[in-house]
């Protein structure tokens, strides 16, 4: 089988041609670094996407902060961390890194805050 | 709403409103129906911003008389009413010997009807006035002018309301039943109220008010004109407002004006309008619009492009031979307390005032009209940052710290003058209440940028829910609601 | 009115002022001030929530917030002095900054002034679409703004025009907040945005794009109740025959950032008419002598970490001339050649090594980028393909260079 992949890991955004049978590449062309064949491989066994937001937070200057994952979470279950992320609330200040749901769903990653909001 | 008042004035247009301050200097109750979210949405606001001079109309007719004399008393008005106005005077230009006789022939009829200081000139002195004006020759008028026509009309109406007149906004007169007193019922979409006269100035549904009110046969066709908004760096450009010699129907093809704020208007073309709401846009017309307007204007560039908006005129036609008939300003016997005024289309921005005088001297031929001992014909406007020297704007903060902070950049509006927008005599709560009022959201990013000051500060000031902000007319919602819940929305 | 006087003054508080403030305090340069008309420092980067930026600049993959917040943090160690709350009005050939802020209005004059305002998107008065004006059509932008900051929705049906990289980014962030995106309409032949943001942002929400198609009508007198899309020709003229209406109440623009250099209007600046930036020399330097000009108020880029890189390289040059009070005279001038949209500098001395920023004009694949002055080949560099929507940096040694002689780029 072949099949055209863009690789999403950095802004070059490689057009990256593999030939491949069920989850075995045997054949990778137009990467230009070695995550491209790394992409293409995680892109047939369990593709893998990051995934931002904002949750409320209360007495802040901003009624949002923004929120994504430490780790990228399988594709198919974004939806459903969309959902566990919504139930969420913090009160200011907020503080970048900080962790507001461990292991969300179950699947590893942490969402943590991206963004400093100030109290009011 | 109030349930009787002396006079109910359908229509709070230009025209409707200068009425309804020119009838305040009486001792009347006083209402004004719109049945818009604002006073000038309509083909009161969606217009050149010309002050006519008055030198296109047929010597005694209406038009011609109330343009002159509307024209003359405008620097008065003005400064009453705390209104920006140019009197920058006007080209007409001509390229043609046939344009030549026709600019003669104005000459003369404008003369007739008292237009001072008309001038045919030739292209050395067209260049020494605005060299980016097109054509060989033009008929110089002195007189001309601009004007912001939204200002006009909302200060006009803020003026009424100042002196006691009621506005009532979202408001539709959908019919009228006559009582056995003589007074009028009026019915409308915010329930009923009774007066004893009636105005009908209701511009584009004039003739459909008049069949209401029990005049029926006159017609109104809706003739639509688009515009393109340039950039104030073309406005750099344009210093007077430049037209091309009338058409033989005495209608103006597409011209160039600069507005009193700096941009440079190009339009209006000249179509049937679908209907008398049909305000969009179309392809065709932009293509005829850069096509016509790039002779009257060597700056016609695409880069200049920040907005198209489109107008319509209610003329009044003859209905056998559709030709364009004089504004309708009557009061018939058989048909007592009812002051009609139908097809009023250009000049009428020049008109209304002259118009709002002649319509009180038909009430007062028929009854005694009090003067109001407290009438004051002077409405303060919001001061603009904008229009103020370096010491003015220091002086402005010190007082105000609103003043100092920048809420649209383009056209460096502030936070100060965005609140007393928000909270205008007439009670406007909607975000292009704020643009009109403000000139927020009119420069180059169209709101970019102060958009989402203007609707958090309605929200804080009026403490409306975001979902309730509308952008313009009633239903033009911005918000569905929170993204994440919270109060707020 | 007093005129405060500091050595370095920068407009603006987004990535690129900062970095220069930072680079110049570390150039050794004292006296640098920020004006920022916003209650805090960090541009559009505050709003720009998604994750993916900071891979060249700090090898890892941050959200716009966390990007910002460390030069924010850096800026702060130093002691920088932020004005916020401080809109600039104008600038004055001499260098004389007017700016307003609740504060009061004060006139401030840099022996450099750095102007790094950013950049504002083009509108649908821009594009002259026909049709009616009703409510619910916002730039991406504005939209990000109401959603990623304000907490508000803007609509539920969305049609979204132009592939420009806010305009795919909000397709996903609508998306993941419930909103229905119907489609993305782009009038080019080929997509404007970065292809990685095609395949995150479209393609795994199963977003359809559609190339060579644009919004011909707009529906809907109070909200946007539909538009119209038409097919385009190779001239961009709708093809007769293939409109079709989709029913939306929200349509969101991503059709182009313009530079934001409105304050400079009336100094003089020269503007280069591709770019709509200034014209500037290797040092980054516009023609009004001590004033410069980096990131997106220069050239719209397309990545975060480039506009950092370039207000650095800004600030060593600006450092460089505070210090000596002159730079090297930049006569040569670098031309735009074949398939090449603009090129920053356009002014070089031929004497030291710089930067060459330049985009293509059309998508090409295999090409061959080669810099020739005097009839030579001063560079010659080969890439599997260029974009427009990518814009292409290398370094031109100075070895290399004549110092007379105008270069010219070309890709062919």
């Amino acid at each position: 089988m072949t099949r055209t992949f863009t690789c999403i890991i950095c802004p070059n955004g490689c057009e990256i041609t593999a030939q491949y049978e069920g989850t075995r590449v045997d054949a990778i062309e137009g990467a230009t670094c070695p995550k491209g064949a790394d992409y293409v491989r995680q892109e047939l066994t369990d593709p893998r996407r990051n995934i931002a937001t904002s949750i409320l937070v209360e007495g802040g200057e901003l009624p949002l902060v923004s929120v994504r994952l430490d780790k990228p979470i399988p594709k198919k279950d974004i939806f459903r961390v969309m959902e566990a992320i919504n139930q969420l609330k913090v009160t200011a200040p907020t503080v970048i890194g900080q962790v507001v749901l461990p292991d969300v769903c179950g699947l590893g990653a942490n969402v943590i805050i991206t963004k400093n909001v100030a109290a009011l | 709403m109030q349930q009787n008042y002396d006079v109910v004035i359908i229509g709070g247009g230009v025209v409707g409103s200068a009425i309804a301050r020119e009838l305040s200097r009486y001792r009347l109750r006083i209402a004004v129906l719109e049945k818009e979210s604002d006073v000038c949405t309509q083909t009161s606001g969606r217009n050149t911003g010309m002050l006519h001079a008055g030198f296109l109309y047929k010597t005694g007719t209406l038009k011609a008389i109330c343009a002159v004399e509307g024209n003359q008393e405008f620097d008065q008005v003005a400064a009453e009413l705390d209104i920006p106005f140019k009197r920058t005077g006007k080209l007409i230009v001509g390229f043609t010997d046939e344009d030549r006789q026709r600019l003669e022939n104005f000459k003369a009829r404008g003369e007739a009807n008292g237009v001072k200081g008309l001038e045919i000139i030739d292209r050395k002195r067209m260049d020494e006035l605005d060299p980016s004006a097109g054509g060989n020759f033009a008929m110089w008028c002195p007189a001309s002018g601009i004007l912001d026509p939204f200002l006009y009309t909302i200060a006009l109406a803020e003026n009424a309301v100042h002196n006691g007149v009621e506005y009532h906004l979202n408001c539709a007169f959908t019919g009228e039943t006559r009582q056995a007193d003589g007074t009028h019922l009026l019915h409308t979409t915010q329930g009923d109220v009774s007066t004893r006269w009636v105005v009908n100035s209701a511009g584009l549904n004039s003739a459909v008010v008049s069949e209401q009110l029990g005049i029926p046969g006159y017609v109104i066709k809706p003739v639509k004109g688009e515009y393109f908004v340039l950039d104030k760096l073309a406005g750099q450009y344009a210093k007077i407002p430049v037209y091309p010699a009338p058409n033989p129907d005495n209608t103006f093809d597409t011209h160039a004006t600069p507005t009193v704020d700096g941009n440079v208007l190009v339009g209006p073309d000249s179509q049937l309008a679908r209907d008398f709401q049909d305000y969009e846009s179309t392809q065709a017309a932009m293509d005829g619009l850069i096509e016509s307007g790039s002779r009257m204007f060597k700056h016609m560039d695409r880069s200049y492009f920040i907005r198209n908006f489109a107008g319509i005129r209610p003329k009044r036609i003859d209905p056998e031979t559709g030709v364009v008939q004089d504004f309708v300003l009557e009061c018939r016997d058989e048909v007592p307390g009812v002051v009609n005024l139908v097809g009023i289309e250009s000049p009428g921005l020049t008109s209304a005032l002259p118009l709002a005088r002649r319509a009180v001297a038909l009430i007062a031929q028929r009854e005694v009209l009090t003067p109001n001992p407290n009438f004051d014909p002077v409405r303060h406007g919001i001061r603009r940052f904008a229009d103020m020297s370096d010491e003015e704007r220091a002086q402005a903060i010190a007082e105000n710290p609103d003043y100092g902070e920048i809420y649209c950049r383009c056209e460096k509006v502030t936070r100060a003058e965005i609140l007393q927008a928000i909270h205008n005599p007439l009670g406007v709560h909607t975000v292009n209440g704020v643009k009109v009022r403000t000139r927020a959201t009119m420069g180059r990013c169209q709101g970019g940028y102060c958009e989402t000051r203007i609707t958090e500060a309605l929200h804080q000031e009026l403490g409306e829910a975001f979902a309730r902000i509308d952008l313009g007319p009633q239903g033009s919602w911005m918000f569905t609601g929170s993204v994440k819940g919270g109060d707020q929305a | 009115m007093n005129v405060e006087r500091h050595q370095a003054v920068v407009v603006g508080g987004g990535p690129a002022g900062l970095a220069a403030a930072i680079q110049l305090r570390e150039k050794g340069i004292d006296d640098v001030v920020i004006l920022e008309r916003e209650h805090r420092t960090g541009g559009i980067l505050r709003q720009c929530i998604h994750d993916g930026f900071g891979l060249t600049r700090f090898g890892e993959t941050l959200s716009g917030p966390e990007y910002a917040q460390r030069f924010v943090d850096r800026a702060e160690e130093l002691g920088i002095p932020c004005l916020t709350d401080t809109t600039v009005l104008t600038l004055e050939a001499d260098r004389t900054l007017t700016a307003s802020g609740p504060a009061g209005l004060r006139k401030i004059q840099g022996d450099a002034v750095i102007l790094t305002m950013g950049c504002r998107e083009r509108t649908r008065g821009a594009l002259a679409i026909p049709g009616s004006r009703p409510a619910g059509i916002y730039t991406a932008g504005v939209a990000q703004e109401y959603i990623n900051l304000r907490n508000l929705m803007v609509g539920r049906e969305v049609v979204i025009l132009g592939s420009g990289d806010i305009g795919l980014i909000m397709a996903r962030r609508m998306t993941l907040e419930g909103a229905h995106v119907k489609g993305v309409y782009e009038v080019q032949p080929y997509p404007s945005g970065l292809p990685r943001n095609i395949e995150q942002c479209l393609n795994d929400y199963n977003i359809p794009l559609h190339l060579s198609h644009t919004v011909t009508d707009i529906h809907g007198r109070e909200r946007l109740e539909g538009v119209t899309i038409s097919q385009v020709d190779e001239h961009f003229r709708p093809i007769p025959g293939t409109e079709e209406r989709v029913d939306c109440d929200t349509l969101i623009l991503s059709v182009g950032l313009i530079p934001a250099g409105d304050i400079a209007n009336g100094s003089g600046l020269a503007v280069d008419g591709r770019t709509k930036g200034a014209f500037v020399d290797e040092h980054y330097q516009t023609n009004l002598p001590g004033v410069f000009s980096a990131g997106n108020v220069l050239h719209v880029h397309d990545l975060v970490d480039f506009v950092s890189l370039e207000a650095e390289a800004l600030a060593a040059a600006a450092a460089e001339y505070l210090k000596q009070g002159s730079l090297p005279p930049c006569p040569l001038e670098v031309k735009a050649g074949k398939n090449v949209g603009h090129v920053i500098p356009q002014r070089i001395s031929g004497k030291r090594g710089f930067t060459l920023s330049l985009r293509v004009r059309q998508p090409m694949k295999k090409v061959t980028l080669t810099v020739t002055q005097n009839g030579r080949e001063v560079l010659r560099r080969k890439f599997p393909k260029a974009l427009p929507a990518e814009m292409i940096q290398l370094a031109v040694a100075a070895e290399k260079l004549e110092t007379t002689g105008d270069l010219e780029v070309s890709v062919e």
